[in-house]
């Protein structure tokens, strides 16, 4: 199993004041630690127009993790792909993985804010069909000379992509939502699908709706790969992870997963108001894994037994994941 | 005057191509070259399409030049430019900076070329903000009847966390992050007369690219100090930027300045004393233009004395 990590906002957050271009600088600075820790790839997320200057490019904040490293991959996750125009990412990703010698691995998003959508000036009602097709536009100006492609939402006659990438195609993700309909989507597209934040048993039901779609639509099952964010906090004792927990979940993750329409309700509705304790709120903070060093490994064993390929780790507790855990999986 | 460098790269590896041209940028770094400065382009296989990636790369290969990203307004969201521009500020501490092609090179009306520039320094220097323009709707249901340009808001409201705003999208955006110097350089080409005017009204910088002779490169830049100093615009609000090729011990043309250290040095004080030129960019077509160090130590030095 694959070790990934990387920012989770590069932000300027209320629990924690600083100076964004010192956060630029630790998100550059940790790149090198995670390259030196053994971690296989380092990543950065997207969102627009928050107050806390949450970083809008990823594959720009990657170039330069891309100038101090040599070996360790280089991942979006999630870049909102529905917010660009196919060939402009295909393009950016294109100079990224130039300059970083192949190295570049795209998780693709679909967004769920609607100032996003808004702001940028792209339809949010058409994203998950822009998603899927955007996919396989990449994959094409990625990997052949010249490509043509007539869809119903983006149409190119005879394109080249400048500069060819050194990797073709170019790695791709898709982080369409973890859901029973997301998952069914990636299987029939074949596509390699990464999955937000869910408790264990959540994630097993998810990756047998994408396989059995996969199947069932012709796939091979090697080509149908799964990687997972999966946050973890250790301690000594179960409480002691749990008072982690709390704390990035004060400093972060409460008001970005309360607000914005991230959770939906059991009809598929983005919630924007919803409580602490909201069953689906309770279900992401449950995703939170928090166990003593042991029950992390065992945890993260499921995952391996699952036949996640990657999964995505938290920015803290770096060294301990490192010394600890990664030398048991390779 | 300052000085600083580009490059046309070519040839079938980009790999070889782009190597050189971070191996020039960082040495340029170390021998006090002022500013490195990449193009958007899709010309040929070295072509670079994404300027701001390029340019935060070598952000981090670099400590002291500035990180100029001359883009095109065909390919990209304004949004964008702001934000990518604005991100490359906050990784570089300030180098960043932003110049506009000619409207002529890319095929669009004038107009849109200076609305994307008003636009992109209304969000680094605004919070909350609206854009009602010819080409630019900000955010996309910014009504008819908004004033034109941007605008803010103009009556005060409770304040709510954006995290408990809901679904709807306020009629005011912000573009975060903001650069972190409070202005990054801009300006734009003027290859076109009714740029040259609307920047010289405006106090924009003017540039004047590599593809044009030296002798009209003079007489647009001076036809542009005329028309600012006509507007009461001060010189020192703006950074004129003329881009040249630069051949040492080479033969001079109509778009290229050559010779011995001394010749050049005559020719670019000549040039900066008619068109007011404050920053001379060198554009690179192969290192057989002449050594980086011989220029920084025998032209850049006594271009200020």
């Amino acid at each position: 199993m694959q070790f990934w990590t990387g920012a989770m906002g590069i932000t300027k957050m209320r629990a924690m004041p600083s100076s964004l271009a010192d956060g630029y600088d630790v998100f550059v600075q940790d790149a090198v630690t995670a390259e030196s820790l053994g971690f296989d790839a380092y990543g950065a997320p997207e969102h627009h127009f928050t107050y806390d200057g949450f970083l809008p490019f990823p594959l720009e904040a990657l170039a330069a993790a891309a100038a101090v490293t040599t070996k360790i991959r280089l991942v979006t996750g999630a870049m909102l792909q529905t917010l660009y125009d196919p060939i402009d990412a295909a393009e950016h990703a294109a100079t990224l993985d130039v300059l970083s010698g192949g190295r570049v691995v795209l998780g693709l998003g679909m967004g769920y804010r609607p100032l996003e959508f808004d702001g940028i000036g792209t339809a949010k009602r058409t994203r998950g069909a822009r998603l899927r097709e955007s996919i396989s536009i990449l994959g094409a100006a990625t990997s052949q000379d010249t490509f043509s492609h007539a869809g119903d939402n983006y149409r190119y006659d005879s394109v080249a992509l400048h500069p060819t990438p050194v990797s073709r195609p170019i790695e791709m993700w898709f982080c369409g939502g973890t859901s029973e309909t997301a998952a069914q989507r990636a299987g029939r597209a074949g596509l390699p699908y990464w999955l937000a934040n869910s408790p264990y048993e959540r994630t097993k039901e998810i990756v047998e709706e994408y396989r059995r779609a996969g199947r069932e639509a012709g796939h091979p099952e090697e080509t149908l790969r799964v990687a997972a964010f999966k946050d973890v906090f250790i301690g000594d004792t179960v409480e002691q992870a749990e008072t982690l927990r709390g704390i990035m979940i004060d400093a972060f993750y409460a008001e970005h997963i309360l607000g914005y329409g991230y959770l939906v309700d059991d009809k598929g509705q983005p919630v924007y108001d919803a409580s602490e304790d909201h069953p689906m709120y309770r279900r992401f903070v449950d995703s939170l894994y928090c166990g003593t060093l042991q029950q992390v490994k065992d945890e993260l064993h499921r995952y391996d037994d699952l036949g996640v390929e990657a999964v995505f780790l938290p920015s803290i507790q770096r060294e301990l994941i490192a010394s600890q855990i990664i030398p048991e999986f390779k | 005057m300052r000085v600083g460098l580009s490059w046309e790269p070519t040839g079938a590896d980009v790999g070889a191509a782009w190597d050189w041209i971070a191996a020039e940028a960082a040495q340029a770094d170390g021998l006090g070259f002022d500013s490195v400065w990449i193009s958007e382009s899709r010309d040929g296989a070295a072509s670079c399409p994404s300027p701001a990636v390029f340019l935060t790369y070598l952000a981090r290969r670099t400590k002291n030049v500035h990180l100029r990203a001359r883009r095109l307004v065909t390919h990209a969201n304004p949004v964008r430019i702001a934000e990518e521009v604005a991100v490359l500020d906050v990784f570089s501490r300030g180098r960043a900076g932003l110049a506009l092609t000619a409207a002529g090179a890319q095929q669009v009306a004038a107009a849109r070329v200076h609305e994307t520039l008003d636009f992109v320094t209304a969000a680094w220097a605004t919070d909350e903000f609206r854009y009602r323009g010819e080409f630019i709707r900000f955010p996309t249901h910014t009504p008819d009847d908004a004033p034109p340009g941007p605008s803010t808001p103009t009556t005060r409201s409770r304040y709510v966390p954006q995290w408990e705003r809901g679904p709807v999208t306020p009629d005011f955006l912000a573009i975060t992050p903001k650069p972190f110097a409070s202005m990054p350089p801009t300006s734009v080409e003027i290859a076109d007369d009714e740029t040259l005017e609307w920047a010289a009204r405006n106090g924009v910088s003017p540039l004047v690219a590599a593809e044009t002779p030296t002798s009209s490169a003079v007489e647009r830049l001076e036809r542009y100090r005329s028309i600012a100093d006509s507007c009461g615009r001060r010189r020192a609000e703006v950074e004129p930027v003329l881009e040249r090729y630069i051949g040492i011990d080479g033969e001079a043309d109509a778009v290229a300045l050559g010779g011995s250290c001394a010749d050049l040095v005559e020719q670019i004080r000549d040039i900066a004393l008619t068109s007011a030129v404050s920053h001379l960019v060198w554009r690179r077509r192969s290192p057989r233009d002449g050594d980086l160090y011989r220029f920084a130590a025998e032209v850049q030095l006594l271009l200020q004395a």
